[in-house]
């Protein structure tokens, strides 16, 4: 069973195409007329729109599993996918988890306990605290950092629940935002605080663990172009200016926290990389929107490999049969009005041309008529593009975002646009504060390396 | 770009108004559904053992193509002709595809126009019905077919549907009340060999009659829906509602179980059972018609 919607949902229907296994698709009222719901073998509704009550309802996307005779849940990315208590009614139901052990996504879900744990491992991660249970206690740990700190949610993700604090006048008020907003996203108001590294490069690492031990890294994604909340929209692998020595500690510290915990499955390990200093950051216990870069670069399909593995089969491969190619770029092409702190923009798409061509690959679940639901994440479609070298892949993403054609919702096209013809991005020396940066200058092109 | 398809609708097995429901339901996600015609009852064609069959068209806008659309009513058909997994036997549910905008091809796969369009009355009857362009090539049909299909209220047609695990003498009883409140034109009930036929009030089906039959009468009760609101396993509450059912107050029809828990489904008042829209003992998914209840007089 499929328990997502969007183009992941037809990515992971792809996947099983190809291996010969049926599927049943789950989907919301609002999402009848979608193209994962005509895709899959069979597709049952299982609520109203809001997520709360359809893609995030257990007790109905289990009963689906159920009376459709499914072995198998694979949870996509967002909604359930690192919801451990939902990996472990799965278990408890007889329906594989396609995925890490629940105590492992548990553990990784909690962001401080996971850094504590891996520092044992030997991994590098930012001066932080444990988790608070006051403000005095928040007051005593971002003295002993040293300001200025970052107040983040345990639980979080997507840069919610997180807040930069610059002075300790600051945190009583931050401190009250982050609790509040972490416990309405998350339903966990913890927090803890760290130091914050002005201006990193965001750099992560994919894993693929199996259930007999054997373990391998899928080199990295630079994601480092990122709207105001931490949402990436444009990531590439190999990442550029990496130093060599830099890039195989990443590696290896990756690799030794996935053993460490006893990781299984696909997986993703978020490092803050300053100079040759890399910090980790979080795990990501699932698969992740920007896969493709790293499946063109290593012609593997890495949804395949999670199935597989889930199935009980060993990876087959050891780190040295892996070789990376060439270079991968992925945007995000979202419903949203950059102009206008991307707010997100639902509607009806009543015009749309998909680039094609050498190299590229639209991974979309949207059609010209296609109604975005206001319920959900806005990205329309990823187009993601390949080259034998990071020019000829920038090439090739700005002829095929030339080439796409959508009307009838404001779209990142042009953003992205903007980004790969700055010349920042072009020598490849961008950082997190790249997008704030550019919407505070106005237009990309006079973003000059000079304002750095 | 959309296209305009017309497709036909036949059943002759086992709840016929609920299968039609279902395939209306599955054909929904293949478009939009911009007319639909009255309930028809065909005469079984050559073998004349069969029960006999419902018939409807509707007319569909899609984005899909026309191979596409066939493939996906194949699913349907194959779909709805099992129960979750396990064949029962013929399917339940045919469709055809009828037209498809003004495309004409004829391939192993797919002949379009359909090929016995011009020639059977329980295609060009409800086609005319939504579309008056095939009214001439409906009278041109020979009196004979055409007294083959007749338009049929929709509650006749549930009533003419009982059957299944209820006891004879629970359905005759359904089927009195029922007649006691309608003007059915004719009945007949049908259980393994047995079947019992009776005319009420006898009329010949003409195209004045057919007209006048598809606008509804406005003393007409409302009828609701009583839908699933989780995904589980429905089943039909014992004793049986029989449809026609008087119900007082609000009265537990059946339930859905979902990972071991009965959760009741409730008329939600007072009314007058039509139909159980959905088989004892299928999965069904959320929203999913159950019951549909005519209240008021």
């Amino acid at each position: 069973m499929i328990a997502n919607r969007g183009e992941i949902a037809l990515r992971i229907n792809r996947a099983c195409r190809e291996l010969g296994v049926a599927t049943v698709a789950i989907f919301s009222e609002a999402d009848r007329d979608s193209m994962h719901v005509r895709q899959a073998d069979e597709a049952f509704c299982v609520g109203p729109g809001p997520a709360g009550r359809s893609y995030l309802n257990i007790p109905n996307i289990i009963s689906t599993a159920l009376v459709t005779h499914c072995d198998a849940v694979h949870p996509g990315y967002g909604f359930l996918a690192e919801n451990a208590r939902f990996a472990e009614i799965c278990g408890d139901h007889g329906l594989t988890f396609i995925g890490p052990k629940p105590s492992v996504i548990a553990l990784m879900g909690d962001k401080a306990t996971a850094k504590r744990i891996l520092r044992e491992a030997g991994v590098a991660t930012t001066p932080g605290s444990d988790v608070l249970d006051s403000i005095e206690e928040a007051y005593k740990a971002a003295e002993s950092i040293g300001y200025p700190v970052l107040l983040k949610a345990t639980a979080g993700g997507g840069g919610r629940g997180m807040r930069v604090v610059n002075e300790p006048n600051d945190l009583p008020r931050a401190y009250a935002g982050a609790t509040a907003e972490a416990e309405a996203s998350f339903k966990d108001g913890r927090v803890y605080v760290e130091r914050l590294i002005r201006a990193p490069r965001h750099v992560e690492v994919q894993i693929l663990a199996d259930e007999f031990g054997g373990a391998v890294h899928l080199g990295e994604r630079d994601c480092s172009i990122q709207k105001p909340a931490h949402q990436k929209i444009i990531e590439e692998t190999p990442a550029p200016h990496l130093s060599a020595r830099a890039r195989t500690s990443l590696h290896e510290m990756a690799l030794a926290a996935a053993r460490y915990v006893g990781y299984t499955n696909a997986g993703t390990l978020e490092f803050l990389v300053l100079g040759d200093d890399a910090y980790f950051m979080e795990m990501n216990t699932r698969i992740q929107v920007e896969h493709p870069v790293t499946e063109m670069v290593y012609n593997i399909d890495l949804v395949k490999e999670q199935i597989r593995i889930a199935s009980g089969e060993p990876l087959g491969y050891v780190q040295g049969d892996l070789v990376s190619r060439g270079h991968a770029i992925e945007c995000r092409i979202n419903a949203e009005d950059p102009r206008n702190n991307f707010a997100p923009a639902a509607g009806t798409i009543t015009k749309l041309v998909f680039p094609g061509g050498p190299g590229i690959r639209v991974d979309t679940a949207v059609y010209a008529g296609a109604t975005i639901p206001p319920y959900y994440d806005s990205m329309i479609a990823k187009v993601v593009a390949f080259g034998d070298t990071r020019d000829v892949a920038i090439a090739r993403m700005e002829r095929a975002l030339r080439e796409s054609l959508i009307e009838g919702v404001n779209t990142t096209i042009e953003i992205c646009l903007e980004i790969l013809a700055s010349s920042e991005f072009r020598r490849g020396r961008y950082d997190v504060e790249f997008i704030p940066r550019i919407l505070r200058n106005g237009e990309a092109s006079s973003v000059s390396p000079s304002s750095r | 770009m959309t296209h305009r398809a017309y497709v036909g609708i036949g059943t002759n097995l086992g709840d016929r108004v609920a299968n039609l429901e279902r395939a209306l339901l599955r054909l929904r996600r293949l478009g939009a559904i911009r007319a639909q015609s009255s309930l028809y009852r065909t005469k079984p064609w050559g073998k004349l053992d069969q029960p006999w069959f419902l018939n409807a068209v509707v007319s569909l806008e899609t984005e899909l193509s026309a191979p596409a659309l066939l493939e996906e009513m194949k699913k349907t058909e194959n779909e709805l002709g099992r129960r979750r997994g396990e064949r029962w036997g013929p399917r339940a549910i045919d469709l055809d595809l009828l037209l498809y905008d003004d495309l004409e091809m004829k391939t192993p796969e797919l002949c379009l126009p359909h090929p016995h369009l011009r020639e059977r009355a329980f295609v060009l009857t409800p086609l005319a019905e939504i579309d008056e362009r095939f009214a001439a090539m409906r009278d041109a049909l020979d009196a004979s077919e055409l007294a083959g299909v007749a338009l049929i209220e929709r509650e006749s047609a549930i009533a003419m549907s009982l059957e299944g695990s209820a006891p004879l003498r629970e359905r005759l009883t359904a089927l009195a009340r029922f007649l006691a409140e309608t003007d059915a034109v004719r009945v007949r009930v049908e259980r393994a060999q047995d079947e019992i036929e009776l005319e009420v009030r006898p009329r010949r089906a003409t195209p004045a009659d057919r007209q006048a039959a598809s606008t509804p009468s406005a003393a007409a009760p409302r009828i609701d829906t009583i839908k699933a609101d989780l995904v589980g396993i429905f089943h039909v509450g014992r004793p049986v509602p029989a449809e026609g059912d008087a119900l007082e107050g609000d009265r537990e029809l059946g339930y859905i179980e979902a990972l071991g828990i009965r959760t009741s489904v409730h008329s939600m008042g007072a009314g007058r059972l039509v139909s159980v829209a959905t088989a004892d003992g299928s999965a069904v998914e959320y929203g999913q018609p159950l019951f549909l209840i005519a209240r008021g007089r």
